[in-house]
């Protein structure tokens, strides 16, 4: 364990965790728009940025990310000073500028004073504030089906060449994880279309009820040597069965 | 061949000196960018042909180098003949025989081709005597314009991989950190961090496996330093390289090389086959067990790249994006392993140190910033080109000594260094040394040593506007603060440039810059502002011209220009066959008028007339 | 020494006090959960199966887990899952073959049975003990004892 100072009071963290776990254990509220514990800490949103200080630093300050920097003893972190402030606020009023109908992002600028922004609007805005957490969740669950194309300001989050991508599998994990819903797909109980891409449903043989991607499922008996046959009914059939199996061991023995 | 001992590569360097005395006459090709922009192989060629026509006695073909840059690419292409050191500037195909007939043959000086100086208008015979060269000291560009490129029998020749043989024979790897350290040699790819506590904090890193990266990936506009070395003296690159290497226990090393420099790529590939050949590079180097090997990473034209933590990102077949350093990647660099990167230049500086010591070395230049700097000196000075001089020379001895002063004698206006996320510096602080420290108190930086020289009609803020356009589309738009912060501060210097800004936006602009500074991930974004603070600070009016009287006062921006043809004009109607947008009117012999309405501003007029006769308002 | 949850059919009524007090206990914003335990029809008159997950020695659940969010707990363990890690792929979902691991609709989670971080509600509250959370004695060590 090492000790530090968050806001004044002396705390104990972990050793090799990030400062925003430490942080938040304490339920200091910090935004943090490119965070998630599926994926490493990528630090693109800088929205936990914090003020760091230690005695020996003879008043020498720093930001960090906070999601980024790991623990130390004698850590001194400050985050809600006034330049933290500051900074969260411009950031938001810049990701206002680009995202202006997020409501994510609306409200979280609002938290920060910022109704509207004091930028230009950027022309064909979109909802995405190229976070990464879609191209990082899809990398980690070993897919690599989309990634960010060119740079700067006109980088964007596509799949390859722009075509519906081969590899995805129609998880969904990157619409779930995108903090601004902006990953649109839709779903009818039979097909599920995700990146320009068509995937057709399974089926429980028993209640007609989808479950997951014939993709998915494949992928899994392929690399997570999951049984075929596992995929054939739903949850709540295999539950059934389950009782049905204890039910009859448990009669036998009433029977004997 | 083999060189396995020290006393071998004596043995073999003398040897190529003997060959070299025997040549009565070197006539040298400069094959440095600028030459080989302006037709230096045609040249090359030209002299091959002649030479071999005319029997000449004891000049052969051998007698004839290809080196790299000489550094007067302003006057490019260049000749020097040793060893009478005689420079011809401009030289043309045609002249080859010329040259050969009179110089080489009869020793005979052509006075057309020698370098004008500007001020005294004499022709200089001599190469040192040159104002350009005769202030500078050249450490990392030593070779450049004595040694053939990419040979190493040339680069033994010069004294090329003793101080390796030195390192690795007669140095622990403790001592090398040691006088690297003492020479306060610091990164000069414009970080400025000390290069041996670097290399020892990477030795001192408990693992198996230990890198060194070269890097390459000169991507400032207007520099080409790096690309000057890697082309035309690859060799001393590599010898850096190996000592490093040898000092912090690595066994592979990667030179980082953008995709725009494929000369580059040649030559150093050329020059680590040549040392594989010699057993310089390789398994049991000179005997011992250490081994090192070399490999080139082409890059792919991204300017984020440069940044360290991105390039080796890219080295590793990922997206060169930068990430944030609280580990620092002499711990934790390439594939997660302890990794050394330093810049061309500074590897190139690492052989000299080690074979004069590092107490020669902290004789040349300023406290804390000993050695010297290469520049490339472009924009509106009269000597254009490559120069290398002692850390702590003025600005104004750079630009008016070396560089000749400004081209047409128009009066200074400022100086821009650092690259992109440089800053631009006024003629108050003309004086002020040219070093690591001094520049970014300055509000500027050392980069990685591009200077841009600015003459009055360049306005300010087209510049700001200029390098922050550049910024943002090299920006690898990973966090917020660069992709979306530069945006807005460009697209504000935009408004101002235009005359549409208010005096509030001049504020906006600096709370902005001030937030991008604190909180970007990299380098590119925390000097991302700079363009536009430097020149706010030290030309606040120019901006405040473009907000109260829109106004531009250099006359460059044009939303707020006007174009008028004054009574100078007599009607010779070039302007009006030059206007595209028929916007200018009137009879042969007559004064003509432009038409406000149509006329865009472009200019072209103004490049037709010769006159004078329109102004600018 | 390690406890377990034992199921008795025999003893179960079908009361559902079980899926009542795993709801109420893995409550999500102040509402009651989704219930981690359902007592089935077990085929036979009057005999009840209270399914619930068995914390199995090669879980397909874990193994199908790409984000790595299912994990035993060393302590109890159980095959804990981490909200904050889960990416709600719902692979688990399919591929635990007792149906073990569900997804709430309503407040959009996976979740499974964790045993309550060692004191699972269930057992505490069932009346007839058809839910025990005890000790397991290795059949070694009863046949010696």
């Amino acid at each position: 364990m090492v000790n530090i100072t968050i806001n004044g009071k002396l705390v104990q963290a972990y050793e090799d965790e990030m400062l925003l776990t430490a942080i938040r254990r304490e339920n200091i509220d910090i935004p943090a728009l490119c965070h998630h514990e599926a994926v490493e800490p990528y630090g693109a949103c800088r929205l936990c940025m914090v003020e760091i200080t230690k005695d020996e630093w003879d008043g020498w300050k720093n930001h960090v990310t906070s999601c980024l920097y790991p623990v130390e003893e004698g850590l001194i972190v400050n985050t809600h000073t006034p330049t933290v402030i500051e900074l969260r606020k411009t950031i938001l009023d810049l990701f206002l500028a680009g995202s202006p109908r997020s409501t994510v992002i609306r409200k979280l600028a609002a938290e920060y004073g910022v109704t509207k922004t004091s930028y230009e609007e950027v022309p064909d805005g979109t909802d995405c504030i190229l976070c990464g957490l879609c191209t990082r969740v899809c990398d980690k669950m070993g897919f690599s089906a989309i990634s960010a194309v060119n740079r700067g300001h006109g980088k964007e989050i596509a799949p390859p060449l722009n075509e519906p991508p081969p590899d995805c599998v129609g998880c969904l994990s990157c619409a779930y994880i995108c903090p601004t819903r902006y990953i649109k797909f839709t779903d009818d109980g039979k097909t599920r279309k995700i990146w320009g891409r068509k995937f057709k449903l399974l089926h429980c043989e028993k209640t007609g009820q989808p479950t997951i991607t014939e993709e998915f499922a494949r992928y899994l008996v392929k690399n997570r040597q999951i049984p075929e046959d596992y995929f054939k009914i739903n949850d709540l059939s295999h539950r059934k069965e389950l009782a049905l199996k204890m039910g009859e061991i448990t009669q036998w023995g009433r029977e004997e | 061949m083999q060189i396995s001992t020290p006393k071998q590569l004596k043995e073999l360097q003398q040897k190529f000196q003997d060959k070299d005395n025997k040549l009565v006459k070197k006539i040298i090709v400069c094959h440095g960018p600028g030459c080989l922009a302006s037709g230096a192989e045609k040249i090359f060629e030209e002299f091959q042909q002649v030479l071999s026509k005319k029997k000449i006695k004891g000049v052969t073909l051998e007698a004839l180098k290809k080196t790299g840059c000489h550094g007067l690419c302003e006057k490019a292409p260049l000749v020097a003949i040793e060893p009478a050191g005689i420079l011809y500037t401009r030289v043309k195909p045609r002249l080859v025989e010329d040259i050969i007939e009179k110089t080489v043959k009869n020793d005979e000086v052509i006075p057309e081709l020698l370098y004008q100086d500007p001020e005294t208008k004499k022709r200089v015979e001599k190469y040192r005597d040159i104002k350009f060269y005769s202030h500078q000291t050249r450490i990392a560009l030593r070779n450049l314009g004595h040694i053939n490129t990419a040979d190493i029998e040339d680069f033994i020749r010069v004294g090329g991989y003793q101080a390796m043989a030195k390192a690795i024979t007669k140095m622990t790897p403790e001592r090398i950190i040691d006088e690297v350290t003492k020479s306060g040699l610091r990164g000069r790819g414009g970080g400025g961090f000390s290069t041996g506590r670097k290399w020892a904090t990477c030795r001192k890193v408990k693992d198996d496996t230990h890198y060194v990266i070269c890097n390459g990936d000169e991507g400032d506009p207007g520099a080409f330093m790096d690309r000057a070395i890697m082309e035309g003296d690859p060799h001393s690159v590599l010898e850096g390289m190996i000592i490093a290497a040898f000092a912090v226990g690595a066994r592979s090393g990667y030179i980082y090389v953008r995709e725009e420099y494929p000369l580059a790529v040649v030559n150093l590939q050329i020059a680590i086959e040549q040392a594989r050949e010699y057993g310089l590079l390789g398994e049991s180097i000179f005997g011992t067990d250490f081994s090192f090997d070399i490999q080139i990473n082409r890059g792919a034209g991204a300017f984020v790249c440069g940044e360290s933590s991105a390039l080796m990102k890219s080295v590793a077949g990922e997206v060169g994006e930068p990430r944030a350093k609280y580990i620092r990647s002499v711990v934790k660099g390439l594939y997660d392993k302890p990794t050394v990167l330093n810049n061309v230049e500074t590897f190139a500086n690492v052989p000299v140190i080690i074979d004069r010591g590092a107490k020669w070395f902290t004789g040349i230049g300023a406290p804390k910033n000993s050695g010297t700097k290469a520049f490339s000196l472009v924009g509106k000075v009269r000597n254009t080109g490559l120069i290398e001089v002692p850390m702590g020379t003025s600005l104004r001895e750079i630009i008016y000594d070396i560089g000749g002063g400004l081209i047409d004698g128009r009066p200074f206006k400022a100086v821009q260094t650092g690259g992109p996320s440089g800053g631009c510096l006024p003629d108050s602080l003309l004086d002020s040394p040219v070093d690591f420290d001094s520049l970014t108190k300055a509000g500027s930086m050392m980069g990685s040593g591009g200077m841009i020289v600015m003459d009055d009609r360049t306005c300010m803020v087209d510049v700001a506007k200029y390098f922050l356009s550049f910024l943002v589309s090299e920006s690898c738009g990973k966090c917020n603060p660069c992709r979306e912060g530069l945006y807005q501060l460009y697209k504000l210097a935009v408004k101002v440039s235009e005359g549409r800004a208010e005096e509030d936006d001049l504020e906006k602009m600096e709370k902005l810059s001030d937030m991008i500074i604190i909180g970007s991930l990299c380098g590119l974004g925390k000097s991302g502002p700079n363009p536009f603070l430097s020149t706010v600070r030290y030309f606040r009016e120019e901006y405040l011209a473009h907000i109260k009287e829109k106004k531009c006062p250099a006359g460059v921006c044009r939303e707020l220009i006007r174009f008028e043809i004054n009574d100078k004009c007599d009607g010779c109607t070039a302007c009006i066959l030059a206007c595209a947008y028929n916007a200018i009117t009137g009879k042969k012999k007559e004064p003509h008028v432009i038409n406000q309405d149509l006329c865009t501003h472009c200019g072209a007029c103004v490049t037709v007339c010769t006159r004078n006769a329109i102004d600018v308002i | 020494m390690r406890s377990r949850l034992i199921v008795n059919p025999n003893l179960c009524t079908g009361c559902r006090t079980c899926e009542l007090a795993c709801s109420f206990t893995h409550s999500v914003a102040g509402k009651p959960g989704l219930s981690r335990i359902y007592p089935l029809d077990g085929g036979f008159k009057d005999l009840f199966v209270p399914v619930v997950c068995l914390q199995c020695e090669d879980p397909a659940c874990a193994r199908s887990c790409l984000v790595d969010a299912i994990t035993r707990n060393p302590e109890t363990g159980a095959m804990e899952l981490d909200d904050k890690k889960c990416v709600r792929c719902q692979a688990c979902v399919s591929a635990c073959p007792f149906g073990c691991s569900l997804f709430d609709r309503v407040n959009n989670l996976v979740v499974k049975c964790d045993l309550c971080g060692g004191d699972p509600a269930c057992a505490h509250f069932c009346p007839t003990k058809a839910l025990e959370y005890k000790p397991i004695v290795p059949k070694a060590l009863k046949s010696a004892g």
